[in-house]
């Protein structure tokens, strides 16, 4: 709530206040707000990147971008990316929370080797997985002949479907650990009386999870959701290490093409023009998880 | 000086006003305490006094200075927090010692000065340990030796026995009135309690929703509650109100009510015959004879007394508190006599006015 | 048959577990396998010859150190700078009021979301222009647009977690608004600031993006781009050497991980999931 300051003392403590976020507001303004608003007044340019050199072209790249195949196609895979992973993310990182929430043998050993992939840096996950997915001498391959899932090597990242499922699990390997964590630390609050309660009211372990760990969970799953969603729409390191958006453009998210059109076809203008309608695409999802937030603090 | 005085102080928050022109006057050296219902603007209140909150109307002075504008540090005040907010991060001897250092008190005079804090808080033997490792009685204790160690005009006390035990609470009361005796000090204190008001306070403010109800000496809030709103809120069993006529009969007044008609007594010039209610409390109805009658419905047996609930006429409800000699059974038939001289009328409606011109009862003498 | 069913839960979720843990797990095995143990078939699960060989090379032969130098200056930096907006901010943000306030919380939620890919752009223009291209200071400004809104949004939530009557005591007991920061405030703050840190630091060490785009020398490369290099550059990818650089790369995240763990997940509670 924001009162008219009135007394002195009021205004010289808004006055400090002030202040104290000077810092703040201006580096937003200089690294965040004014290159937001240059990103869209460079879309309407032309420019090729190793000169800088450009000219007015007004809305053509927009035009371009949606008459383009590729604009769709990369939109398309975006949004398989993103569905693909967020679900495994969530299925198997709640799965897991249960598991680490029950009386798990060295669970804080176990709390720490799930929580790790999170932390570990994209480039060293990407790495690891690359080694295991190697079509000649990777561990993956070996052990699915051995288990008679294969018959020969499978071309885990070269060829398609197999790339896109490859990313799509790498990233859910890499990012579940973040619904771990924030489910098991909404499981610790739920208080244990709901649970007898429910037990003396002959309620199996099955009936329980639905009936009282659900929805206790609905509020933090739908954060969580919108949060993952968010972050895995603009994903570029993963993907882009893991396969450069290939085979040809099988993998090729928009933040991918964004760069592409930047630094590899040095269209810096159109990459702009990508980039806003990725985050036009995205604002939905921003301004609805922005309302949560906005809900739960009042 | 250290009198404390509000003229008529505002506090808007947005389109909600939390405290209404408020006037008081708090003499030197007395202990006053501002008690209403949650929500009512006490503590918001006191929160402007100490300058933690910041008045939208109006003026506060303290020993005669304008202080609207004095930040908390400059008003020669001390408060105790309602959550103690002892630093958790300093020993007990440098949670006391805070506000000497922070007006430049150099060390060596700090040391002797909170032994002597701890040593009428009984805190010496725990001066090195943490606040987390005290007991809530401790805590409080810490507190309020923060607030003692520097002598300041006036102390501010924001609901201090509200977290404590039932037990503790009672010891801690009586502490509080004697060091305020020692003291002479002035001291406003935030309570929801009427007993702690009632008990500790030289005179009590009660407000509610924002608005001053009664400013007075406990007897005088109890024996002539200026509203009806403070005649339902102080006294356990609260008062009993009964909605009836008023009516002047050869220029006597008299209120009516199903099964129930009292002489009143002298009333004030705002007196009108029409719909008015009447106070009885529950001490001033004597069972066994009486012009009224009624089937008990509750009895509750206190040891000392007993309180009974009987329904009259128009399933009226009195609660009634009678001497633990006489036992009725529920469901027996009594009667009832109002005690007159003791009944309290109020014009209609929630926010009726006292009508009585008197007291209902003398001043208590002193001895 | 309790007893049964709790011996056959615990193997179950320990093989899940070892089996999310078993990239990282190969990740060091591989780095401790001489070259040629690579490709034998079929694979060990244990090195038959345990050597250090790798990590040998690549603090001799290779740029490694100087990228980890590069990306610990980095990284403290971006800390450093991040950290010391950040408190000061989420201090005036949580404890202050005046016109603006609640709207400049929910723009550092927004810039929270959104995507690098929109801000790099203007921001290589913007470093260009001014000479700053290919030097680490330009990963500090650049870090600066993910690390400060996520150090604000997590101090803030910190911050908030102080109660009120703290600083009001102080400011009673006879101290001013930021002489009740200082000796309040402060060290009530100081678990949420490591934690914070924390976060700031492994986003920072772990930021790939920026540095592709805006470095491209190896005095300022750091780790990231520098190890991806190494693979792109080499005729024969030698993956005992990538390996041996990757755990070299998760040494800080490791020692995180031993001693200070508890700052991490008390980082999790604040920012991701109280908002």
């Amino acid at each position: 709530m924001t009162t008219v300051p009135q007394t002195h003392l009021e205004r010289r403590y808004a006055a400090l206040g002030l202040l104290l976020i000077a810092p703040t507001v201006l580096v937003f303004c200089v690294v965040i707000v004014y290159p937001l608003i240059s990103a869209v007044y460079l879309s309407l340019f032309s420019i090729f990147t190793p000169t800088l050199q450009g000219e007015w072209v007004g809305l053509s790249n927009y035009q371009a971008l949606l008459s383009t195949g590729e604009f769709w196609t990369s939109l398309g895979n975006n949004v398989i990316w993103t569905v693909g992973t967020l679900v495994l993310q969530i299925v198997f990182g709640v799965a897991m929370a249960l598991v680490l929430h029950e009386n798990l043998w060295f669970r804080a050993l176990a709390r720490s080797l799930i929580l790790f992939p999170y932390f570990v840096s994209t480039v060293v996950a990407v790495l690891v997985w690359k080694w295991l997915f190697n079509d000649l001498y990777g561990i993956l391959n070996h052990l699915m002949i051995v288990a008679g899932l294969i018959e020969f090597p499978l071309d885990h990242l070269g060829s398609m479907p197999n790339a896109m499922i490859s990313v799509i699990i790498v990233g859910a390997w890499k990012y579940f650990p973040f619904v771990v964590i924030a489910v098991l630390a909404r499981l610790q609050t739920i208080p244990e009386q709901l649970y007898e309660a429910a037990r003396i009211d002959g309620a199996g372990p099955f009936a329980r999870f639905w009936d009282i760990t659900l929805p206790q969970l609905r509020e933090v799953l739908v954060v969580i959701v919108l949060l993952r969603a968010i972050w895995d729409f603009k994903e570029f390191d993963l993907i882009f290490l893991l396969t450069g958006g290939g085979p040809i453009i099988g993998t090729q998210t928009l933040p991918l093409l964004v760069y592409k059109e930047a630094f590899a076809l040095n269209r810096m203008g159109m990459a702009a023009a990508y980039a806003v309608v990725m985050m036009a695409l995205m604002l939905a999802f921003m301004l609805i998880y922005i309302r949560q937030t906005r809900r739960r603090e009042s | 000086m250290a009198e404390v005085v509000l003229s008529r102080v505002r506090r808007d928050f947005g389109a909600v006003t939390a405290v209404h022109d408020l006037n008081l006057a708090i003499a030197e050296g007395e202990f006053v305490s501002l008690l209403g219902p949650s929500g009512c603007g006490k503590t918001t209140t006191l929160r402007m006094l100490a300058g933690l909150e910041f008045p939208t109307g109006g003026e506060i002075r303290i020993g005669g200075r304008v202080v609207n504008d004095v930040p908390p540090a400059k008003r020669d005040i001390a408060m105790v927090f309602q959550s103690y907010a002892l630093y958790p991060h300093l020993s007990v001897a440098d949670n006391i010692a805070y506000p000497l250092k922070k007006r430049g008190v150099p060390r060596a005079e700090r040391r002797p000065k909170v032994e002597r804090t701890a040593e009428l808080l009984q805190l010496t033997p725990l001066l090195d340990r943490k606040p987390r490792q005290l007991s809530g009685g401790q805590q409080q204790r810490v507190a309020l030796g923060r607030a003692l160690v520097r002598d300041p005009k006036v102390f501010l006390l924001d609901e201090p026995l509200s977290n404590l035990d039932a037990k503790l609470r009672i010891h801690m009361r009586a502490e509080l009135v004697e060091l305020h005796q020692r003291l002479g000090r002035t001291m406003v204190y935030v309570t929801h309690d009427q007993l702690e008001a009632m008990t500790m306070s030289d005179r009590i403010a009660i407000i509610d929703q924002g608005r001053l109800q009664q400013f007075a000496p406990p007897q005088e809030v109890y024996h002539a509650p200026a509203n009806r709103f403070v005649a339902g809120f102080i006294g356990t069993p609260g008062m009993n109100l009964i909605e009836g006529t008023l009516s002047q009969e050869g220029g006597a007044w008299c209120f009516t009510a199903p099964g129930l008609r009292i002489a009143v007594g002298q009333l004030t010039d705002d007196a009108q015959a029409g719909p008015a209610t009447l106070g009885l409390r529950p001490e001033d109805v004597t069972v066994g004879a009486g012009p009224v009658s009624g089937i008990v419905r509750v009895v509750e047996q206190s040891g000392h007394e007993n309180i009974i609930i009987v329904e009259i006429a128009g399933n009226e409800r009195l609660t009634l508190r009678i001497p633990a000699s006489i036992l009725p059974r529920t469901g027996d038939t009594v009667a009832l006599a109002p005690d007159a001289t003791h009944a309290h009328v109020f014009a209609a409606g929630e926010a009726g006015q006292r009508l009585n011109t008197a007291t209902a009862r003398p001043r208590p003498q002193t001895l | 048959m309790r007893f049964v069913r709790r011996i056959f839960f615990n193997l179950a979720a320990w093989a899940v577990v070892l089996a999310v843990a078993f990239p990282l797990f190969w990740m060091i095995v591989t780095s401790v396998k001489p070259q040629f143990e690579l490709f034998r078939r079929p694979p060990t699960f244990l090195p038959d010859t345990f050597t250090l060989e790798h990590y040998a090379r690549l603090l001799i032969d290779t740029a490694f150190l100087v990228y980890f130098k590069n990306s610990v200056i980095l990284a403290t930096t971006t800390t450093v700078i991040v950290v010391a907006i950040a408190t000061l901010g989420a201090y005036s943000l949580v404890r202050f009021r005046y016109r603006g306030r609640e709207n400049l919380a929910f723009l550092v939620l927004f810039t929270y979301l959104l995507p690098s890919v929109v801000l790099l752009l203007p921001l290589y223009l913007m470093l260009v222009r001014v000479g700053l291209s290919n030097t680490i200071a330009s990963l500090v400004v650049a870090y600066t647009t993910f690390a400060l809104p996520y150090a604000l949004w997590l101090l803030r939530s910190f911050m908030a977690g102080i109660p009120e009557d703290l600083e009001s005591a102080a400011l009673v007991d006879g101290a001013s608004r930021l002489g009740a920061f200082w000796d309040v405030i402060l060290p009530q703050l100081l678990p949420g600031i490591i934690s914070t840190a924390l976060f700031t630091f492994i986003l920072s060490w772990n930021e790939y993006l920026y540095a592709l785009v805006l470095v491209n020398s190896d005095s300022a490369r750091p780790l990231t781009t520098g190890v991806v290099n190494m693979l792109v550059s080499a005729f024969n990818i030698e993956w005992s050497l990538l390996m041996a650089a990757s755990v070299m790369m998760s040494v800080p995240l490791i020692v995180v991980f031993a001693f200070l763990q508890s700052y991490l997940t008390r980082g999790f509670g604040a920012g991701a999931v109280k908002g």
